[in-house]
């Protein structure tokens, strides 16, 4: 199931520069680990030491927060869009 | 970076009228070239006038929109009200736990809603720190 990866400009140096990028995933993890295989270092820029998703990094499956679908466990089929994206925040 | 002096300037009389709470943007460009400042909401509820937050949905919202011009996101801004026109201990933990390599923030000072100070940095992964970067307004 080829799914289209969204990828911010940070994560490009490690996609060739490129801004989307297509893997096969049934799930939020399958598709780290697919991204991972396919582009290497991935995986450490998604994921804490404890292995979960940053706090900072935000995950979208066709604009949907995947904290809201299951975090990980988000289901993904053939056609789905994941956007990549940085929480930005901050302030004094 | 580089910015069209109309970009800096509507930028900085944003965060003067935003004044006492922080506002925040997002540059869309190519490279060290930033084409357009488009501000965004401040959605930090609880205390936006010390914090800011931009809602991934607005970020979704300008990639697509660059993406048609030919541009992507190089970087933010936000204001600093009443404090110096450098990036936080705040604001340097965020990008340190993001995605914000070679992403250029720029944080204007806002003096008593009269006086806003622009200054221009860039996150670097390696030392896990801002570095001030040079802003030319053109």
């Amino acid at each position: 199931m080829a799914i289209r990866v969204q990828v911010p400009a940070p994560l490009r140096s490690l996609t060739g520069g490129a801004a989307e990028v297509s893997v096969e995933a049934s799930d939020v993890a399958g598709l780290v680990d697919a991204l991972e295989a396919s582009h290497k270092g991935l995986r450490d820029r998604l994921y804490d030491a404890s292995g979960e998703l940053r706090s900072y990094v935000r995950v979208f499956v066709n604009e949907e927060d995947v904290r809201f679908l299951g975090g990980k466990a988000a289901p993904l089929k053939a056609g789905d869009v994941v956007a990549i994206v940085p929480a930005i925040a901050g302030g004094l | 970076m580089r910015i069209p002096r109309q970009e800096a300037d509507a930028m900085v009389a944003r965060a003067l009228e935003g004044y006492p709470f922080e506002v925040c943007g997002v540059f869309l460009g190519r490279g060290g070239d930033v084409r357009r400042a488009v501000g965004v909401a401040n959605r930090e509820t609880e205390r936006p006038r010390v914090r800011y937050q931009i809602a991934p949905a607005d970020l979704i919202r300008l990639q697509r929109e660059g993406e048609a011009e030919g541009l992507e996101i190089v970087g933010y801004y936000h204001s600093h009200p009443d404090h110096p026109a450098r990036p936080s201990e705040t604001d340097r933990s965020v990008a340190a736990g993001g995605l914000s390599d070679g992403v250029f923030h720029v944080v204007i000072g806002v003096e008593q809603g009269i006086r806003g100070t622009p200054t221009a940095w860039v996150f670097r992964d390696a030392d896990q720190a801002f570095h001030a970067e040079p802003l030319e307004i053109e």
